[in-house]
């Protein structure tokens, strides 16, 4: 594996990982906006534009566009975050340029009225498809409840009102502001050629015009709200708990990631002997997000609305014992194990390098190689483990409840 | 990307398929255990799902905590599902633990506990999941579609009902072990780094002594095809529909594919193209292909909101039987490049290797290697794509629905 990276005169930043026993490529352009860079009269607007990259350019209309990369046989797609957008492919090593060809042109797209109209239909639609997703819908709701006030908390996909006001010229305007050459990263991992690639990126994107961008990274502990919302035809309990965390950019991360497996992996965690093993819940999970300059953890329960109260009785009794007795030795080891393996499995693939590379280089501007990974997962000890679980109050935290209307 | 499949059978008939992969650390292995839906059958529908939860929970004399502990400890991420033929258990892992897990799995597969307290856990926890169902109907909506499409037992769902979850005693669930858990009849696949030689002797002392249990069969009904809604006051109307085409044992399976690819392959697949990107219709819109042994199926879901429902299911259905008109030279081009690039990206997981080795065993008999999966879709030309489409055309359609209004154009099809 051999690391490269380049900043082009625009500031558009080129980083990439060869691996050339690997039999693809992975490529994607990674924009720093989402959700947290908007105001409300322009909610879902990042997710929205992310669609509309893809109906084309000067150069292609949408089908077009869809053709291109159907050609090479590529797996592409794009996904918009709180903070970022990423529009990224994987693809066998001889189209890798006729791809990252087809993303530098779409990345600087045309974005008709006509377009904007017809898309706008489908992003309502997707609004519908999750409302009918109540596991989505109270983690969302959960966020929004953490973050009130934090522009962490603002909507990726946005409300049927803001998508219905939205205006071609505001997603214009914000296309500007935030798809500055100095505010993407574009990334390449497993075998390609980096001198190729550089070059070609530099010729493609070297004279977009570069934008002054900012982003607002203050640090919130959150608000520790709670608020049961009531919903028709409901079956199940949808419960979300949401904790801080300490930010990307913090090393601590790594000790916070082991935590939230030892108290909520799917299977063996203190949730999972505490809920599921007892039937009490049929899913109890916790995940720990890092993000620019902040972080949270987010808990998700399922259960009957008759054990509700006793689920999240249960699952706060868990939380308080973690804090006031920490945790052991041998639950630590086995947190290890199965971080280590998720590892090793994710960077066999091109495309699970791309995400982390890329990261890495947005939110830390630095490489971190797998084996130093593993090393900084294997140093962690008991002490940080319970010192993470001891420096904010997981106990006390924000939480959404979707409950059947009766 | 030339690899060979290693093949070796136990003494006792169990067979085991494995494929290196020089260029990863891992390793992933998956058993395949003839206790899937269709041989369970209905009056004990449900019992398969509480089976691949309750094996966990205790065996070889290890408590259902220490099993855990002993598998989180060798990092395994490991999953069980109940197929139509086939229970899978599942795992992978860093190569270095592999004889260790196997070990493991032998107790599971071999000597579980089966405790009635823990049955009754399991238990609820299936109410649970199928109650569970009512939340998710998209998820839903697919799992009614294929039972109401594959002659019974063979679509019948793992989920069980209300009344079979509730009905099911300990006693009938542990009998599926004596009857189904046969390890002569079970197929063994692994991928990745992993020593042939070593994994087929550990295997051989671990499971050479198991007999064969006379796996008994089953008949399969006829198939229904009709349309079906179930109400549900959400903001979606959830659309699946099936129509039937030839399973993977079939010589024209290549071309199935490649239909199947031209019309929801990428982006520019035909669906895709005409009732996202020009209408408007929906997000979610897309058609796979589903096989089993001699019934094969492609499957369509749409996902869209009420007031579009009549016109989605109208263009989906349009588009299913307007490929026999003809394909492209440009549209094969795509579908081809997609499926094998598909292919060779699959290819580098281990897990998903092991996976797809040892389902091709279990549905063709043999296990088709790469490089002749690549040839055979390199063969397919827009006259065997035609002369496919014309001997096998989409006419008769199982349509399932989910959601606030019923779909007048369904009743008509």
């Amino acid at each position: 594996m051999q690391f490269k990276s380049k900043v082009l005169d625009n500031g558009l930043k080129i980083v990439g990982e060869t691996t050339s026993s690997s039999l693809s490529a992975a490529v994607g352009f990674f924009v720093k906006t989402g959700s947290r860079d908007e105001t409300a009269e322009i909610s879902g607007v990042s997710h929205f534009l992310e669609h509309m990259v893809f109906k084309g350019t000067e150069n292609m209309n949408a089908l077009e566009v869809n053709a291109a990369f159907d050609r090479t046989g590529a797996q592409f797609n794009a996904f918009t975050s709180e903070e970022n957008t990423v529009f990224f492919a994987g693809v066998l090593p001889e189209f890798l340029e006729d791809v990252t060809a087809i993303w530098a042109d779409l990345m600087r797209p045309s974005l008709r009225e006509d377009d904007f109209d017809m898309e706008k239909n489908v992003i309502l639609e997707e609004i519908a498809m999750y409302e009918d997703m109540p596991q989505f819908d109270v983690v969302d709701k959960a966020k929004e409840l953490h973050f009130s006030g934090h522009p962490c908390g603002n909507s990726i996909l946005g409300t049927g009102e803001s998508i219905r006001n939205l205006k071609a010229d505001q997603m214009l305007e914000y296309f500007r502001r935030r798809y500055s050459p100095s505010n993407i990263t574009v990334c390449c991992c497993g075998n390609f050629n980096w001198e190729n690639f550089a070059a070609q990126i530099e010729k493609l994107c070297g004279h977009w015009e570069k934008v002054e961008t900012k982003r607002e990274t203050s640090f919130t502990e959150g608000t520790a709200q709670t608020k049961i919302y009531t919903k028709k035809n409901l079956s199940r309990e949808h419960i979300c708990m949401v904790s801080p965390g300490v930010s990307a950019q913090d090393e601590r991360h790594y000790a916070m990631n082991l935590l939230s497996l030892i108290i909520g992996d799917e299977k063996g965690s203190r949730f999972y002997w505490q809920l599921v093993d007892t039937a009490i819940a049929e899913i109890a999970s916790m995940h720990y997000e890092d993000m620019d300059g902040v972080g949270a953890f987010y808990s998700y329960f399922q259960c009957s609305p008759e054990n509700s109260e006793k689920t999240i009785q249960t699952a706060k009794k868990v939380l308080e014992d973690v804090r006031d007795q920490g945790v052991t030795e041998e639950e630590l080891d086995k947190a290890k194990h199965k971080a280590l393996s998720a590892l090793t499995l994710k960077n066999e693939l091109p495309m699970g390098r791309l995400i982390s590379v890329a990261f890495d280089s947005v939110y830390l501007d630095k490489y971190i190689p797998t084996k130093e990974q593993i090393e900084k997962i294997r140093a962690v000890s008991v002490e940080d483990v319970n010192s993470a679980a001891r420096m904010y109050d997981m106990v006390n935290c924000s939480q959404a409840v979707l409950t059947p209307e009766k | 990307m030339k690899r060979e499949t290693d093949k070796h059978i136990l003494k006792n008939g169990m067979t085991v398929l494995g494929e290196p992969m020089e260029e990863v650390g891992s390793a992933a292995f998956n058993f395949l255990v003839p206790c899937g839906t269709s041989r369970i059958g209905k009056d004990l529908q449900g019992s398969g799902k509480i089976l691949k939860n309750w094996v966990m929970r205790g065996a070889g004399g290890l408590s259902g905590r220490e099993l855990t502990d002993r598998l989180d400890g060798l990092g395994l991420h490991r999953s069980n599902a109940v197929g139509s033929y086939r229970m899978g258990f599942s795992a992978a892992m860093e190569a270095g633990s592999l004889l260790d897990a196997l070990e493991l799995y032998s107790s599971i597969l071999q000597r579980p506990e089966l405790s009635s307290e823990q049955f009754e856990l399991c238990r609820q926890l299936a109410l649970s999941e199928f109650m569970g169902l009512d939340d998710n109907p998209r998820q839903k909506v697919m799992i009614n579609l294929r039972e109401k499409f594959y002659p019974e037992p063979l679509g019948l769902n793992a989920f069980g009902t209300m009344d079979s979850l509730h009905s099911l005693t300990s006693e009938e669930t542990a009998s599926l072990i004596d009857k189904y858990f046969s390890m002569p009849d079970t197929i063994f696949s692994v991928a990745g780094s992993y020593d042939f030689d070593k994994v087929c002797s550990r295997l051989e002392e671990l499971f050479g002594g198991a007999e064969d249990k006379n796996i008994p069969h089953f008949k399969a009904e006829k198939p229904r095809r009709g349309y079906w809604h179930e109400p549900h006051e959400g903001s979606q109307v959830h659309i699946g529909l099936m129509t039937e085409t030839v399973p993977i044992r079939s010589d024209k399976y290549f071309d199935a594919q490649v239909a199947v690819s031209v019309l929801s392959g990428g982006m520019s697949s035909r669906l895709f193209t005409e009732v996202r990107e020009k209408r408007g219709l929906c997000y979610a819109v897309g058609a796979n292909y589903n096989t089993l042994k001699d019934e094969a199926g492609i499957s369509c879901y749409a996902g869209t909101t009420p007031d579009k429902a009549e016109e989605t299911l109208e263009v989906v259905i349009d588009e299913f039987k307007k490929l026999r008109d003809g394909v492209s030279e440009d549209e094969l081009a795509r579908a081809k490049a997609g499926l094998k690039s598909t292919i060779v990206m699959r290819s580098e997981s281990s897990m998903s290797r092991a996976s797809s080795i040892g389902g091709d065993y279990n549905l063709l008999g043999e296990v088709r290697c790469l490089s002749e999966i690549k040839r055979r879709i390199e063969a397919v030309t827009l006259d065997s794509l035609q002369e496919f489409l014309d001997s096998n055309p989409f006419e008769e359609f199982c349509i399932v629905s989910i959601g606030p209004k019923e779909i007048e154009a369904a009743k008509k099809i």
